[in-house]
C-alpha cells in the first residue's frame, strides 16, 4: 500500500567513478601529534599523493573537512600557515563522535582531508598596517595560522600585537609557540589567564581577554585586528575594540557554523543572506552585524 | 519568465502529434534500446478510508518511477505525490566505500555515469526545479553526481489543467505548461498528445523516434493552445505575490511577528521538505558494515529539524519551531533568490497538500505579500536591512 | 499475592468490558443526522430563540451570547476570563480542518468540531515545544484518545494537571483525512479504521465536556483486530516478509515521531550518534532497526491516536505494529491505554504479581 517508490540508488553500473566526486577525501597521513591541553590536540598531516605535497596551497583562514573513516568528518580551519608547505596542520577539542575518533589516530594512521574551502583573512590588503590578534582558548588555532602567515611576512607589516587568553594556564594552546612569539623582539606578546585559572608560577597576566585587551589599549590607527574565541568572548571584546577607536570593516572573525559538505550545497550553514563554507568562515565586523542573530 | 504557448517550441519546429496508440509503440522502442522510462504510475490509495473520502476528487494517486521495460507512463491529470527530484538526488546515496588494510585506506569509487534514461508525463513544476536546483549544484563547485544525472536524462513535460487551489506556479515566474528544466512539452489533445521539443536534446528524442510521431493538425494545434491558456488563466487566479518585494520584506523584517511566529503548529517533521521538488538540503554520514570498511553516504535533510543547526557544544542558533519554519521561508524566498536570481519553489503546493498540521504556504505568501506590498510609512520596521 | 492465572483472568474481564459486543453499525443518515444537530449545536446564537441556561453568559460589547456548554463558548469565556492564554483547538483552514491557536477571546468562533478534526493536538503539550509553551497557559481541546495521550503525559512528569485546561468533546468517530473542504458523515468506508470500538467516546480526564452525545462510529470493512488477526495467522517467515517489505519504503522522516503526543524524549535515541544506535540513511537495515525501536518505545504508552500512520508519506500501516503491541500489553500485564491518570503505566510501574513466566 505504498505510495512512496524508494528512491534510491540507480542499479550500479559495472564500471566505477574514473574521477573523483567533490566529496572524495584525499588521503592523508598523520605524521606528527601535539597534545596543547587535555582535551586539545595537534594533527600534523601529510598527503600521501606526492604530487598535491608539491601544489597543494590555500590562504590564511580556510577550512578543510576531515574523516575520520568510519566516523565521518568534522570541519577545523587549517591551522598551519600557507607559507610553510609540506605538511597542514588541524587543532581539535574532543567534543563529539567524529572529533573522538582523530583522537584514536596515532601516527602513521590515516585519515582523509577536503579542502581548501571557504575565503580567507585578507592579508595582502594590511601591507604596511599594524596587526592586532585576539583569541581565546582553542580559537587561537585559526588565528595561529595568519600570525604565522604575518610572521613569516614580517617586513610587509607594522607592530603585531598578540593578546591571546585561556580559562587556566592548562587550558592555553599552542603553549610553545606561545614563549617563541613571546621571545621575539618585534612582538607584543600578552598572555592571561581567567581570574583562578593562574598557578604559582604564572608571571603573565591574570583577567578576562576583553578586560586585558582594554588595558593593552593598542591604538587603532592603520590597525587591523583578527579575532576569535568563544562567542562570549568575541561579544565583550567588539564593543572594547569599538572605545579603541577601531572601526568594523578593520575588524575580522572567523565563525563557527554547523557544516557538512564545505561546498555550499547541504544548506546547512546558511544564515541569512550566507553560506559560511563559502562566504565564510572569515566576516568582517560589518558583516557580522547585518547577520541575523542564528549563529 | 511565463511560457506562453506561441514561444514554447524551438523556433521553426513543427508541433508533432503522439497517438494514444502509439505511446505503448515508443515505450517498446525505448525499451529495445535499454534506455530507462521514467514517469507517473498509478499506486493504490493511501487507505480505503482515505480512497472514500475521495480527497483526490477521482483522480488516480501517482509517484513518478523508472517502469518496468515496456510499461507505458500514465500520461493523465493527477500530482504525483512525490518530485522528481529523487531521480537526480536520490534519498540515500553512496558517495563512495573505503576499507582499510592495516593503517592504510582504500577508496572504492561509486559507480560510472548514470543510464541514459527519458522521464515522460513530467509536471512542469518539478521540471522547472531541476533548473533552479542546478545554481547551486554548480556554484564554485560541481556536483558530478546531480550533474551526471541530468546529463543522462531527457525530460518531457506534460501540460498541467492545475490540480487544485493549492497550485501557484504562475506566482513564481512558472507556467503549468512550461519547460524550464525539460527538452520538451506533451499537450493532451483528442486522441493523443502535441509534442514539441524545446531543446536540441529534445529534437534529438523525436528525430531518433520519429516514426512514432506524425505532424499535428492545425485543430489539434489549436486544442492544445486553448487548454493551455485555460490552465494558465485558473493558476493565476490562485495566487499573485511581487516576488521582489516579497524577497526584500523578508530580508528586512526578521523578527516580524508575521514571519517570527509561523512555526507554532508546525511539527518539524519535515514532510514539507520531502516532498518539494526543489528542497536539496543533506546530510552525509559515515556507516560502518563490519570491520574496517564501510560507506559515506548522504541522505535528504531538512532545516526543519531540531538537530539541523545543533552544535557539537549544544548550542543551537535556530531552537524553536518558530526560528526554523523562518529559516524555510527565507532560504526559499530571500536568500536564494538573492544569491541566485530566482525563489526556491515552484508552486506546486506539495508542502500545502501534505501538511499534517495545516501550515499553508500560500496562505503565508499571501500575508507576507500585502505585508510587502504595503506603504513604507505604515508599520514602517528599523531593523537592519539585508546586506548591500 | 495473586497467582498469574488470576492476572490474566482479570485480563479478559477487562478486554471483555473494553470490546462491547459489536451491534449494528448504526445506519449512515443517523450518524449524519447526529452529527449535523452536535454542529448545530455548537454555534453560538445572537438571536436566543431557546430558552436561556442559567450558566450562559452575555458579551455586551460584541452582542455575543454563548452557552458555555458549547466549545466556543467555554474558549470564549476561558480567554475572556484570563484563565488561560491560548486556546489549542481546530479551525476551518483554505484546505481543510487544522489545528488552531486561538488568544483572544473575539476569535473563539473559530473553532470547529467535526468528522474532520482527526489531529491529536496533545502533540503540541510537549514541553520541548518552545515556540507553545512561550504562548502561555494552555487550553486544549480533547477527543477520548487524545485525553489518555494527556493521561499518558501526565503519569510521565512532562505535564502538570493544574498547567493544562483540557476541553473534552464528544466524539463519534473522525475520518482518516483532515483535508476536505466540508465535514462529511462517517460512513464504513471512510471512517478512520481506529475509531471502531472506541472505549473512551465521553472523555473523563476533562475540566470541560462539550458537544452532543454522538453515536458509535461505523465498523470499517476490515477493523484493525482483524487484520492484525490476518497477519498474525500467517508463518512467521511471511509475516517478516511483510514487515520487511513495508519498512523498506520508510523514508526516515520522522514524521510518526513528531506528531506522536508521546514522543516527546528530549534527545531520541535515534539522534544520538556517539554511539550511532540508529543508522540514519534509509535502507532496509536502518528502517528495520528504527520502526521496531519506536514501537517498542511506544509499548505501553501509545494511545492509538493513529496520527503516524496518517502522517506517514511512504504509508506504512504503523496502527498494525501499535495494536499488536496494545494486545500483548493487555493480555500480559492487564493494562489498556486508559485517560484516568491514576492507573499506572506498565513500563513504569512494577507490581510483584507481574507475569514473567516467559522470562527463562
Amino acid at each position: 500500500m505504498s505510495t512512496v517508490a524508494p528512491q534510491h540508488e540507480a542499479r550500479p553500473a559495472p564500471e566505477a567513478r574514473p574521477a573523483p566526486t567533490i566529496y572524495e577525501p584525499n588521503l592523508m597521513t598523520v605524521i606528527d601529534l601535539v597534545d596543547e591541553t587535555v582535551d586539545t590536540r595537534t594533527l600534523q598531516l601529510e598527503f600521501k599523493d606526492e604530487a598535491l605535497r608539491e601544489s597543494f596551497a590555500f590562504h590564511a583562514g580556510q577550512f578543510g573537512e576531515y574523516s575520520a573513516f568510519g566516523a565521518g568528518e568534522c570541519t577545523f580551519c587549517i591551522a598551519s600557515p600557507p607559507t610553510r608547505a609540506g605538511a597542514i596542520e588541524c587543532t581539535f577539542k574532543t567534543v563529539g563522535k567524529v572529533s573522538a575518533a582523530l583522537r584514536e589516530l596515532n601516527v602513521g594512521d590515516t585519515m582523509g582531508f577536503r579542502g581548501p574551502y571557504g575565503n580567507w583573512f585578507p592579508v595582502d590588503d594590511w601591507g604596511g598596517k599594524n596587526v592586532l590578534f585576539v583569541a581565546g582558548g582553542i580559537g587561537l588555532a585559526p588565528v595561529r595560522c595568519v600570525i604565522w602567515n604575518v610572521l613569516d611576512r614580517r617586513d610587509e607589516f607594522g607592530d603585531v600585537t598578540i593578546v591571546y587568553g585561556a580559562r587556566s594556564v592548562d587550558d592555553l594552546v599552542y603553549k610553545r609557540e606561545l614563549e617563541e612569539w613571546a621571545g621575539r623582539a618585534d612582538v607584543n606578546m600578552v598572555t592571561t589567564v581567567d581570574p583562578g585559572g593562574e598557578t604559582p608560577d604564572w608571571d603573565g597576566r591574570v583577567g578576562f581577554v576583553p578586560t586585558v585587551l582594554g588595558e593593552v589599549a593598542p591604538s587603532a590607527k592603520d590597525t587591523v585586528a583578527v579575532v576569535c574565541g568563544p562567542p562570549v568572548m568575541i561579544k565583550f571584546s567588539f564593543p572594547v575594540l569599538a572605545d579603541l577607536g577601531f572601526a568594523d570593516d578593520d575588524v575580522f572573525t572567523t565563525l563557527e557554523m554547523r557544516m557538512k559538505c564545505g561546498v555550499g550545497k547541504c544548506g546547512r550553514c546558511n544564515i541569512g543572506p550566507y553560506y559560511v563554507c563559502k562566504d565564510g568562515p572569515v566576516f568582517s565586523a560589518t558583516q557580522l552585524k547585518t547577520l541575523p542573530p542564528e549563529y | 519568465m511565463s511560457a506562453t504557448p506561441e514561444t514554447d517550441a524551438a523556433p521553426g519546429a513543427e508541433i508533432l502529434f503522439l497517438a494514444e496508440g502509439e505511446l505503448a509503440g515508443l515505450v517498446a522502442d525505448l525499451a529495445t534500446a535499454a534506455v530507462e522510462v521514467v514517469g507517473p504510475a498509478a499506486t493504490e490509495p493511501a487507505s480505503p478510508a482515505a480512497a472514500a473520502a475521495d480527497v483526490l476528487h477521482g483522480r488516480p494517486e501517482l509517484e513518478y518511477r523508472t517502469l518496468a521495460p515496456g510499461v507505458a507512463p500514465l500520461l493523465a491529470p493527477g500530482m504525483p505525490r512525490l518530485s522528481l527530484k529523487g531521480f537526480f538526488l536520490p534519498q540515500t546515496e553512496a558517495l563512495f566505500a573505503w576499507r582499510q588494510h592495516g593503517t592504510e585506506i582504500e577508496i572504492e569509487r561509486g559507480e560510472a555515469s548514470a543510464r541514459r534514461r527519458v522521464a515522460l508525463g513530467v509536471k512542469p513544476c518539478d521540471a522547472a526545479a531541476l533548473e533552479i536546483v542546478d545554481h547551486v549544484m554548480n556554484w564554485d563547485f560541481a556536483d558530478q553526481p546531480w550533474n551526471e544525472r541530468r546529463v543522462a536524462t531527457t525530460v518531457f513535460t506534460l501540460a498541467c489543467p492545475v490540480e487544485d487551489g493549492s497550485c501557484f506556479c504562475t506566482a513564481v515566474g512558472l507556467a503549468p505548461d512550461g519547460t524550464r528544466g525539460a527538452d520538451g512539452l506533451f499537450t493532451p489533445v483528442e486522441g493523443g498528445w502535441l509534442v514539441e521539443p524545446s531543446t536540441e536534446k529534445g529534437a534529438a528524442f523525436v528525430a531518433e523516434h520519429a516514426a512514432r510521431f506524425a505532424t499535428a493538425s492545425a485543430a489539434l494545434v489549436d486544442e492544445g493552445a486553448e487548454a493551455r491558456r485555460a490552465a494558465n488563466e485558473r493558476v493565476a487566479g490562485h495566487l499573485e505575490i511581487d516576488a521582489e518585494s516579497v524577497r526584500e520584506w523578508i530580508a528586512g523584517h526578521f523578527d516580524d511577528p508575521l514571519l517570527a511566529g509561523l512555526g507554532v503548529r508546525c511539527h518539524g517533521c519535515g514532510t514539507c521538505a520531502s516532498v518539494c521538488p526543489t528542497c536539496h538540503c543533506f546530510d552525509i554520514v559515515d556507516e560502518t558494515d563490519g570491520v574496517g570498511k564501510g560507506t559515506r553516504r548522504r541522505s535528504w535533510d531538512t532545516c526543519q529539524t531540531g538537530k539541523f543547526t545543533l552544535h557539537a557544544s549544544g548550542h543551537n542558533p535556530r531552537n524553536d519551531q518558530n526560528a526554523r519554519f523562518r529559516q524555510r521561508l527565507n532560504h526559499k524566498f530571500s536568500i536564494y533568490p538573492l544569491r541566485f536570481g530566482e525563489v526556491l519553489c515552484t508552486g506546486c503546493g506539495r508542502c500545502s497538500r501534505e501538511c499534517h498540521a495545516g501550515q499553508d504556504l500560500v496562505e503565508m505568501l499571501a500575508a507576507i505579500d500585502v505585508a510587502a506590498r504595503r506603504p513604507a510609512a505604515v508599520g514602517a520596521e528599523t531593523e537592519s536591512g539585508g546586506p548591500a | 499475592m495473586t497467582e498469574p492465572q488470576d492476572v490474566t483472568t482479570e485480563a479478559q474481564d477487562t478486554a471483555a468490558e473494553a470490546a462491547p459486543t459489536a451491534a449494528e453499525a448504526p445506519a449512515a443518515p443517523t450518524a449524519a443526522e447526529a452529527q449535523a444537530a452536535a454542529t448545530a449545536a455548537e454555534a453560538p446564537t445572537t438571536d436566543d430563540a431557546s430558552p436561556a441556561r442559567a450558566d450562559a453568559h452575555d458579551y455586551p460589547e460584541t452582542g455575543a451570547h454563548d452557552e458555555p456548554g458549547d466549545l466556543q463558548g467555554v474558549a470564549r469565556q476561558l480567554l475572556a476570563e484570563a484563565k488561560v492564554d491560548v486556546v489549542i483547538g481546530w479551525e476551518d483552514g483554505r484546505r481543510g480542518a487544522r489545528p488552531v491557536f486561538i488568544t483572544e477571546a473575539d476569535d473563539a468562533d473559530r473553532l470547529i468540531f467535526d468528522t474532520r478534526c482527526v489531529h491529536d493536538l496533545v502533540s503540541y503539550l510537549n514541553p520541548r515545544r518552545t515556540q507553545v509553551a512561550a504562548l502561555g497557559r494552555v487550553a486544549v481541546v480533547v477527543k477520548g484518545c487524545d485525553a489518555k495521550a494527556v493521561a499518558g503525559l501526565l503519569r510521565e512528569g512532562q505535564v502538570k494537571r493544574d498547567e493544562v485546561v483540557l476541553i473534552g468533546v464528544r466524539c463519534g468517530g473522525v475520518l482518516e483525512v483532515a483535508d476536505l473542504p466540508e465535514a462529511v458523515a462517517l460512513t464504513a468506508d471512510n471512517v478512520s479504521p481506529r475509531c471502531f470500538r472506541c472505549d473512551n467516546r465521553e472523555p473523563s480526564l476533562v475540566d470541560y465536556l462539550v458537544g452532543d452525545p454522538q453515536d458509535e462510529p461505523p465498523r470499517p470493512p476490515a477493523t484493525v483486530d482483524e487484520r492484525v488477526a490476518a497477519l498474525d495467522a500467517l508463518p512467521v517467515e511471511e509475516r517478516w516478509e511483510f514487515w520487511a517489505e513495508q519498512f523498506s519504503s520508510c523514508v526516515r522522516c520522522y514524521a510518526c515521531r513528531q506528531v506522536c503526543p508521546l514522543c516527546v524524549c528530549e534527545r531520541c535515541v535515534a539522534d544520538k550518534s556517539v554511539p550511532q544506535w540508529i543508522e540514519t540513511a534509509s535502507h532496509p537495515r536502518g528502517n528495520l532497526s528504527w520502526n521496531l525501536t519506536r514501537a517498542l518505545h511506544l509499548a505501553g504508552r501509545c494511545v492509538e491516536c493513529g496520527e503516524c500512520e496518517r502522517v506517514c508519506p511512504a504509508g506504512l500501516p504503523l496502527t498494525l505494529l501499535n495494536r499488536k503491541l496494545a494486545q500483548v500489553l493487555r493480555e500480559r500485564f492487564a493494562y489498556v491505554a486508559t485517560d484516568d491518570p491514576e492507573v499506572p503505566a506498565p513500563v513504569g510501574d512494577y507490581r510483584l504479581d507481574d507475569a514473567e513466566e516467559f522470562i527463562r
